[in-house]
């Protein structure tokens, strides 16, 4: 392997956290995929710790993703109560890198960069200016500045919008999106009233609604140098949806004006982490940015399957290497997801909710012998 | 590009657009920028392999017409039909 600039512990080596293990079929979180991706890398040896927010956060109990697993404080307490649990997890476990992997804990990890940094743990993440910049709300002004095209957006504050918005040339169907997650296809004022109260109870104001943009969706994963530079993107295009629109099932491909509008953006922001780029390609053959989402997308172990290994990437440029040694971009590799039970047992899932971390193979082990 | 008929009527797929199918022996298309995938007959398949190879519209009308035992004009029209087809798919 060639290394041009090496800084103590090897990636191989590395304890990594990665968050965001949640495993929903219909909208799972990325952890999962992004510690699949790393664990199966034929040079990987060191070890994944999961953090999930739920009990029933299923990559808690899946031990050959994570070979251990804690449970951290929601986003919403704050980054003080993070930094506690993350330096209590640390000092059991002594981890060298997290990857958080969703966008609602972002910014308390960006909060807790320098203090983790001194701690001896490494992240590749956006600042706050470029995770504000590619914000749902202002994407559209983003857009502009950069010569990219985007459907028409709101923020919304009220849904009276909804029922005077045909006079205003705001036509339906319209999306209709949370700040964070979810978007909905909606049809008349009334089911889009109803999507806005949910989506304010959920993730709070404001709401955005877009225009429609009829042609094919397709997702580029990438990952930003810091220095306005991509070094490495996987595209893909949905061939199957799940009811709340992720990709159930896709294929990548290769699209050069998709690449070319992923590089602009990562130059313009000179964007530091992986990211996602969600895009239509209108049947008028122009590409229409509908979302930039500051981290891997759930579907990035197709990443691994074509050779480009993102989350490995994010690694190694951790440890200090910039020969990400990927290969070529290629089509025609699909993929289908699919639901899977986990077992668990009682010690596993007791010990998850009272002490918030999964007990030890062995110590398992003897509790189910004692038993 | 390369244009592969002048034809007002329709979308007419370019040289440089056919070379970049992947196309099986059973005539299963994948279309790389798209990801989208189709399948052609087997007359289908001959005449876009002889197109994918360079062949111009005269030469793959003519052996489509040796090969299938027809009129060389009604190969033409078939093999001006089937570009056309294919121009709504990429």
């Amino acid at each position: 392997m060639k290394a041009s600039r090496t800084k103590g512990k090897s990636w191989q080596n590395y304890k990594v956290a990665v968050t965001g293990i949640n495993a929903r079929a219909e909208n799972p979180g990325p952890g999962c995929a992004v510690a699949r991706c790393i664990q199966e890398h034929p040079l990987f040896k060191g070890s994944i710790i999961g953090l999930g927010y739920d009990a029933l956060d299923a990559g808690l109990y899946a031990r050959h993703l994570c070979n251990n697993s804690y449970l951290i404080p929601y986003p919403s307490e704050g980054e003080e109560a993070l930094l506690y649990r993350l330096a209590q997890i640390h000092k059991a476990e002594g981890l060298d890198a997290i990857i958080p992997c969703l966008d609602s804990e972002l910014q308390n990890f960006g909060r807790l960069k320098s203090e983790l940094q001194l701690m001896g743990i490494s992240m590749l993440i956006p600042s706050r200016d470029q995770f504000n910049l590619r914000a749902k709300n202002h994407l559209g002004t983003f857009c502009e500045s950069i010569g990219v095209h985007a459907p028409e957006s709101k923020s919304l504050s009220n849904p009276s919008f909804f029922d005077s918005c045909e006079k205003e040339g705001w036509k339906y169907p319209l999306i209709v999106k949370g700040i964070f997650y979810d978007a909905y296809v909606v049809h008349t004022a009334f089911e889009a009233k109803s999507v806005f109260a949910k989506l304010i109870s959920t993730w709070g104001y404001p709401v955005l609604v877009q225009k429609l943009v009829i042609g094919d969706e397709l997702n580029l994963a990438a990952v930003g140098d810091g220095k306005g530079n991509m070094l490495g993107a996987v595209t893909m295009r949905k061939k199957a949806l799940t009811e709340k629109g992720k990709a159930w099932a896709g294929v990548s491909i290769v699209d050069e004006g998709l690449t070319k509008v992923a590089e602009q953006i990562i130059g313009a922001l000179s964007w530091r982490g992986p990211l996602e780029v969600e895009v239509i390609k209108g049947y008028d053959g122009k590409i229409y940015l509908i979302e930039i989402n500051p981290r891997f997308p759930s579907w990035i172990y197709l990443s691994h399957a074509v050779g480009r290994n993102l989350p490995v990437a994010v690694l190694k440029l951790l440890s200090g290497i910039t020969e990400l040694e990927l290969s070529e971009p290629s089509s025609g590799t699909f993929f289908i997801r699919h639901a899977q039970e986990l077992i668990v047992t009682l010690p596993e899932f007791e010990t998850v909710l009272t002490e918030g971390r999964l007990a030890p193979q062995m110590v398992q082990d003897q509790i189910i012998r004692s038993a | 590009m390369e244009e592969l008929m002048s034809h007002t009527g329709g979308r007419v797929p370019t040289r440089d657009r056919l070379s970049q199918l992947a196309v099986s022996e059973t005539g299963f298309i994948f279309d790389p920028q798209t990801g989208q995938s189709f399948s052609v007959n087997p007359t289908g398949l001959i005449v876009l392999d002889l197109l994918k190879r360079g062949s111009t519209l005269d030469v793959a009308s003519n052996s489509l017409a040796d090969r299938c035992g027809i009129p060389v004009e009604i190969a033409s029209s078939s093999v001006e039909a089937f570009i056309l087809q294919l121009g709504r798919y990429l």
